[in-house]
């Protein structure tokens, strides 16, 4: 036995601060795919503020990120969109109470075109900003050859002077949720005459 | 055995830990565990809103998606023969997939869909939106799982099989919750409706999903991690970065319209039958992929098996015929069968807990660089005192289980028991 035999160094300490490193980089990353999507739709120029006018007597106000994406005729109608989701809305006249030009357009505009069709079992009352007064159904369905499911929501106002207005709004399944605060805010704002 | 030159390989120095997901001093515990919590407020109250829209359906849901997910749960977790997860992971990959991959996928989903539909406009984002955002976005977060899998618990990832598991657990968890949503929300959430949903998203399609898209990211994260020694940081790399590719292709064709079989409408019997035949098409080829590499994988992890315990055959602890039964599943299977039929049920217990215990043995030679090494010795006197008790026991040593002493007869009848 030696005494001088010399003691054999201990490895350098593991660097601590190091675990911290890949976490950081994998946070970060979540963050980038988690957010990137809307900063880079904001980068790509944000729409919206406009006031659309529908028809002579509807006018919707856009709300940021929404833009007039198409008008149509029969009925005179427009649709605005963000992303996704998109509001269709239209005028057209018609006697009755909103339930019923709810039930009218279902059976002749939703449902014709759609497989699998399924509606919410309940009729919602809705009152606009302006007073007036409508009926709101969910939906959902495949449309066309869109191959994802669509969800919508539909209101239905009709005026004294017997004008309907039919707001659609819709997304492919699971999107709704992020754009549905937007389609009712802009339903409520509704200008009608 | 023999020497084959292709088996002497550097030994894993991490197989046979168990390690917890409960990692206090590791920030990836910490990162894991904010997410989830944070998300899991989200997931809590989306399923709540489920339950009181329909709560027969909502019930219905997890009813059938148990009777599919606890099977898939346990074969994933079976699949690795050699060396199970620690639970406590397994339960962490699925729980990472269930609540924090879901939430943060749809609020993703969503953004990178304003983005699709500010370049294409709306038609082009109601058809495409599904394919150019979530097989980016939904493989990235739930591969994130894994790799936070890995930060809190290095050792346990030390090869592809191990990967695959992480993986299918993450994206099981995901397919559970995804299927909730598409049940009540999509399928209406009646009992037709729900019976409807799992169908077409069970039935017809559950091969192909979720499980096969992160299990295969999984493999492609466990290779980078775990074969520093054998491969490249370019090779590691670009290994993990095709299989997430082939991930994301898998998920981008199945929710593209390309090859799209399924029918327009469900109107008789030979729609609902073409169901399964479209999903196919679409999953069918990623699915034999899959198996090709997870077999792969099981096949590296017998050799690593073989290698850790070829200098313990002939020892007291290990007869060369034990080691081929050991070497193939299936053997080890019937020879506790017969096990059973000949000397009873305590003695195929015995058996099963010998196995388990030799190839505990590998796992410890692989972390002891001495071959006397005192958990070696421990290890090896557990096994030989459990032969010892086996052969004890009246009908064991009859019972064709390779649990005899070693002979030329023996060795024979495990080679037999392997074919």
């Amino acid at each position: 036995m030696s005494a001088s035999v010399e003691p054999v160094p201990l490895p350098a300490p593991p660097l601590r601060q190091r675990r911290w490193v890949p976490v950081l980089v994998l946070a970060a990353l979540m963050v980038g795919i988690v957010s990137g999507g809307y900063l880079t739709s904001d980068a790509l120029g944000q729409a919206g503020g406009e006031r659309v006018v529908v028809s002579s007597s509807v006018t919707v106000t856009a709300l940021p990120g929404w833009e007039l994406a198409d008008r149509f005729r029969g009925p005179t109608g427009a649709r605005l969109s963000k992303g996704s989701a998109s509001l269709d809305v239209a005028s057209l006249a018609f006697t009755g109470s909103p339930e019923g030009l709810l039930a009218a357009y279902v059976e002749n505009i939703l449902e014709p075109g759609a497989e699998q069709f399924r509606l919410s079992e309940t009729v919602e009352g809705v009152v606009l900003d302006s007073g007036q007064v409508g009926a709101r159904i969910a939906y959902v369905g495949l449309f066309g050859d869109v191959q994802a499911p669509i969800e919508g929501e539909v209101t239905a106002v009709v005026t004294p002077d017997g004008l309907g207005v039919i707001f659609d709004g819709w997304a492919p399944s699971g999107q709704l949720q992020f754009a549905i605060d937007d389609i009712r805010t802009m339903i409520r704002r509704a200008e009608i005459a | 055995m023999t020497g084959d030159p292709q088996l002497v390989r550097p030994p894993r120095t991490g197989w046979g830990r168990q390690t917890s997901l409960f990692q206090w001093r590791q920030p990836a515990f910490w990162l894991y565990a904010a997410i989830v919590l944070i998300t899991a407020v989200y997931t809590v109250s989306q399923q709540q809103l489920f339950q009181e829209l329909s709560p027969t359906g909502w019930a219905l849901s997890w009813l059938l998606l148990l009777v599919y997910g606890l099977p898939l749960f346990l074969a994933i977790y079976l699949l690795d023969l050699y060396e199970r997860e620690p639970l406590s992971l397994v339960f962490g990959a699925l729980v990472w997939g269930a609540v924090a991959a879901t939430v943060l996928a749809g609020i993703a989903n969503a953004g990178w869909g304003l983005v699709v539909a500010r370049i294409g406009g709306a038609a082009f984002a109601a058809e495409w939106t599904a394919a150019l955002t979530a097989p980016f976005v939904e493989e990235s977060l739930k591969v994130a799982g894994v790799i936070l899998i890995y930060l809190i618990a290095r050792d346990e990832m030390d090869d592809m099989m191990d990967g695959f598991v992480y993986g299918a657990m993450v994206g099981l968890g995901f397919a559970l919750i995804e299927d909730v949503f598409y049940f009540i929300a999509i399928f209406g959430g009646t009992t037709g409706g729900v019976l409807a949903g799992f169908y077409v998203r069970v039935v017809s399609s559950g091969f192909y999903g979720h499980v096969l898209y992160t299990g295969l990211a999984g493999m492609g994260v466990a290779y980078f991690v775990s074969r520093r020694r054998e491969a490249s940081f370019g090779r590691r790399l670009a290994v993990a970065i095709g299989l997430f590719a082939a991930a994301v292709g898998g998920h981008f064709l199945w929710n593209s319209p390309w090859l799209n079989f399924f029918p327009a409408n469900l109107n008789g019997p030979a729609e609902w039958l073409r169901i399964p035949l479209a999903a196919g098409v679409k999953g069918a080829p990623l699915l034999l992929f899959v198996v090709v590499m997870v077999n792969l994988a099981r096949r590296r992890e017998r050799t690593w098996l073989e290698a850790a315990l070829r200098s313990e055959a002939g020892s007291p602890a290990l007869s060369v015929a034990e080691l081929r039964v050991l070497l193939n599943p299936p053997a080890r299977r019937r020879s506790r069968r017969e096990m059973r039929t000949r000397a009873g049920s305590g003695a195929e217990r015995l058996l099963k807990r010998l196995q388990k215990e030799q190839i505990n043995l590998a796992m410890v030679r692989t972390r002891s660089n001495l071959d006397d090494a005192p958990e070696v010795l421990r290890q090896r006197e557990l096994c030989r005192s459990l032969r010892d008790a086996l052969l004890a026991m009246p009908g064991a040593a009859l019972a064709a289980t390779g649990v005899e002493a070693p002979s030329g007869a023996d060795a024979q009848a495990g080679a037999d028991a392997e074919r």
